[in-house]
C-alpha cells in the first residue's frame, strides 16, 4: 500500500515565481494494481509521480510505502528505496546517449556491485523478453521511438521492482506502439507488479489494464477530497 | 571479487564509456593538458638536473679561492702571496692555479684552458673536453693549433679526451701543461690566475676569508658557499624566466579548469539527474566523476612527464636549452645526466592531477545533491 497523506508541493517557495504544483493530496494506492493518474498537462501528475517515486520531497505532508514513511528519510536511504522498490519509465525515455541499449539497461545496477556476467545475463534476458535482443549493441540514439521505450522498460525492470512508475508513456508513440506498450504492462501486471501511470491518453485510461483512475486538476484531486 | 571492487570496476567501465562518447572534446583537453604538464615537467627536470650536476661537480671545488684585484679589476696574483697566508690557522694547503678562456674564432666557441691537473700530460700535448671533440670532430692524436698571446700559432697534440661524467664543467675544457700555458698566455713565472685553499672546517671559511683580506688588502677571497649560492641563483633565475613564460599556459589551463568547475552543460546535468533517478546515489555520481577526472588528468600527467623526460634527457632540452644552459655556444650539444627528484614529481602531481580532479567533482557534487526531479525538469 502507498499511503499519501495531505501532500503539497510548492516550487520556488518565497520567490516571485512561486508555484503550487500539488495541494493537500491524500490518496491510497493499492499494490498489484494499475492506477492511472489522469489529468491535463500541468495538472500535477508528474510531480505526484516524482514524490511517490522518491525523486523529490513534498513541501508538506507524508508518504508511506508499505507502512514505512519515506518523506523524512535521508537522501541515501531514499535512493536505496528508489532503486529497490521503483522502476521508472520516463516521458522522453531519458536513455543515456552514446551508450548501447544493453549498457542503458545495466546502468541502474552498476552501483550495486553485482557480478558483471550475472548482471549482463539479466539485462540480456530482459531485452529478449521485450524482443530487443538483436538491438543490444545499438546506441540509444539509433533506436526508434518504440525500441527506445522498450529499452526504458527493460531498464526499469533491471532491479525487479515491485512498483513501475510511468510518466505519459504513450505521449511519443503512435497507436500501434501504444498498444504494444499496454500489452507489456498487462504482462507485468499479471506478474504482480504495481503500475502507477500518469497519462491523459484515452488509450491508457480506457484500456483493460486500468484498475483505478485518479483525476487531478490544478494540483488537486478532481473530486476535491481524499481517495482511498 | 568483493562488491566494493566490482562496483568501482562498473563505475570505471561506465566512465570510460562516458569519456569516449566525447572523443573530440576530451582528446583536445588531453592534448592541452599534456602540453602544460610537458612544459612544467621539462623545466623541473632541466633545472633540477642542472643544479644536481653542478652541485656534484662543485662539491670538489676549492673551499676558498683568492684572487687579486686592482681598482676592483682582476689581476694576476703573485705566487709568493701564498707564503703570507699559509700560516693562518685552518688552512691545510694552498695551490696556485693557472687558467683562462680562449676564443676560437673559426668555430665561434669559447674554451676554458687550465694548466696541469692531468699528470700524464707531456709538453706539447693537451686533454680536451667532449664538447670540443664533437664540435671540431677531433680524436686522440690530432694536432690542434692555438693562437698565443704574441699572435703566433702554437700546436698541441690531443693526448686524452675528458670523460662525459662531469660534462657540465669539462665540456669546453682544455688541459695543458703549466709551461705550455705560460708560453701560450704570456703569464710570467711567479704569477698565477688565482690561489686555491683547502680548508677542513666549513665553519672557518668566513673567518679565514676575513684574515686574508686583512693580510692582503688587494685580494678578494671567494668561499665555496658563495660559489654554490651564485650557481643556484643563476639556475633559479633562468628557471624563473621559463616559469614566467609558462605562466601564460598554466593560467589558460586554470581558466579552463575554473570554467569546468563553475558549471556543467545542460546535457551533463540531465544525465546526472537520470542516473540519480534510476538509482545512483550521490556518492556513485561523485565516484564516477572522480574516475573521469583521474582518467584524464593521470593520463595527461604520465604522458606529459614521460615526454618531458624524453625532451630533457634524450632530446637535450631542445626547446629550453638556449635559455637555461647559458651563453656558451658549446653548451647546446651538452647532454644532461638523467636525474629525477621524487619531490618534484609529487609537486607536479599535486599541481596538475589534484586541481583538475577537484574541478571535475565539484560541479557534479552541486548537481548530484539536488533532487533528481529538479534536474530533469
Amino acid at each position: 500500500m502507498i499511503n499519501i497523506q495531505n501532500v503539497s508541493k510548492v516550487f520556488n517557495a518565497g520567490r516571485p515565481n512561486e508555484f503550487t504544483a500539488l495541494l493537500s493530496i491524500s490518496l491510497e494506492i493499492h499494490l498489484q494494481e494499475a492506477t492511472i493518474l489522469k489529468g491535463p498537462s500541468g495538472s500535477g501528475k508528474t510531480t505526484l509521480l516524482s514524490l511517490i517515486g522518491c525523486m523529490a520531497r513534498p513541501t508538506s505532508g507524508r508518504i508511506f510505502v508499505n507502512e514505512k514513511e519515506i518523506t523524512s528519510l535521508p537522501e541515501r536511504f531514499l535512493t536505496r528505496i528508489r532503486r529497490e522498490t521503483f522502476g521508472f519509465i520516463f516521458q522522453r525515455f531519458n536513455l543515456l546517449r552514446g551508450f548501447s541499449a544493453l549498457e542503458n539497461v545495466m546502468a541502474p545496477a552498476y552501483p550495486t556491485g553485482e557480478k558483471y556476467s550475472l548482471l549482463k545475463r539479466r539485462a540480456l534476458d530482459l531485452l529478449a523478453m521485450l524482443d530487443l535482443d538483436h538491438k543490444q549493441g545499438a546506441k540509444s540514439e539509433w533506436l526508434s521511438g518504440g525500441e527506445a521505450q522498450r529499452v526504458a522498460i527493460a531498464r526499469a525492470l533491471i532491479h525487479d521492482p515491485a512498483i513501475i512508475i510511468a510518466d505519459e508513456p504513450t505521449a511519443h508513440l503512435d497507436a500501434k506502439l501504444s498498444a504494444e506498450f499496454l500489452s507489456i504492462m498487462e504482462i507485468l501486471k499479471k506478474e504482480g507488479k504495481t503500475l502507477i501511470i500518469a497519462s491523459h491518453d484515452p488509450l491508457i485510461y480506457d484500456s483493460t489494464l486500468t484498475g483505478r483512475i485518479v483525476e487531478i486538476h490544478g494540483g488537486e484531486l478532481a473530486h476535491g477530497g481524499t481517495i482511498a | 571479487m568483493s562488491k566494493t571492487i566490482e562496483r568501482q570496476l562498473h563505475l570505471v567501465d561506465f566512465t570510460i564509456g562516458s569519456v569516449l562518447r566525447r572523443k573530440g572534446k576530451n582528446a583536445a583537453l588531453l592534448l592541452v593538458y599534456t602540453l602544460v604538464i610537458f612544459a612544467l615537467a621539462s623545466v623541473l627536470f632541466f633545472t633540477r638536473a642542472l643544479r644536481t650536476q653542478a652541485a656534484s661537480v662543485l662539491k670538489n671545488a676549492p673551499e676558498i679561492i683568492v684572487q687579486r684585484t686592482l681598482t676592483g679589476r682582476y689581476q694576476f696574483i703573485p705566487v709568493r702571496y701564498a707564503d703570507s697566508i699559509k700560516n693562518i690557522r685552518g688552512i691545510i694547503a694552498i695551490k696556485p692555479r693557472l687558467w683562462g678562456y680562449y676564443y676560437d674564432g673559426g668555430f665561434g666557441a669559447n674554451y676554458t684552458l687550465i694548466a696541469s691537473g692531468v699528470d700524464s700530460l707531456k709538453p706539447g700535448t693537451i686533454a680536451i673536453g667532449s664538447a670540443i671533440v664533437k664540435l671540431r670532430k677531433l680524436q686522440i692524436g690530432d694536432i690542434v693549433p692555438f693562437t698565443g698571446s704574441d699572435g703566433n700559432p702554437q700546436t698541441f697534440t690531443i693526448a686524452k679526451i675528458l670523460s662525459d661524467e662531469s660534462a657540465l664543467v669539462s665540456a669546453d675544457l682544455v688541459v695543458i701543461t703549466e709551461a705550455d700555458y705560460r708560453a701560450l698566455s704570456g703569464i710570467p713565472a711567479g704569477y698565477a690566475t688565482d690561489l686555491v685553499l683547502t680548508v677542513r672546517n666549513p665553519r672557518e671559511y668566513s673567518t679565514i676569508a676575513e684574515k686574508i683580506s686583512r693580510l692582503l688588502p688587494d685580494t678578494r677571497p671567494i668561499v665555496k658557499t658563495e660559489i654554490l649560492r651564485t650557481y643556484d641563483a643563476v639556475f633559479s633565475w633562468r628557471a624563473g624566466i621559463m616559469l614566467l613564460v609558462l605562466a601564460g599556459a598554466v593560467l589558460a589551463f586554470f581558466i579552463f579548469s575554473f570554467d569546468k568547475a563553475t558549471g556543467l552543460s545542460a546535457e551533463e546535468r540531465k544525465e546526472i539527474g537520470v542516473l540519480k533517478a534510476i538509482g545512483w546515489e550521490t556518492s556513485d555520481v561523485l565516484a564516477m566523476k572522480f574516475w573521469e577526472g583521474i582518467a584524464l588528468s593521470l593520463t595527461a600527467f604520465f604522458l606529459g612527464t614521460i615526454l618531458g623526460y624524453a625532451h630533457v634527457f634524450l632530446g637535450g632540452g631542445l626547446f629550453f636549452a638556449p635559455i637555461l644552459k647559458g651563453w656558451s655556444t658549446l653548451y647546446p650539444s651538452f647532454v644532461l645526466t638523467p636525474h629525477i627528484n621524487f619531490g618534484d614529481i609529487i609537486a607536479l602531481f599535486f599541481l596538475s592531477v589534484v586541481p583538475y580532479t577537484v574541478s571535475t567533482i565539484t560541479p557534479a557534487w552541486r548537481v548530484a545533491t539536488i533532487d533528481p526531479d529538479s534536474v530533469m525538469r
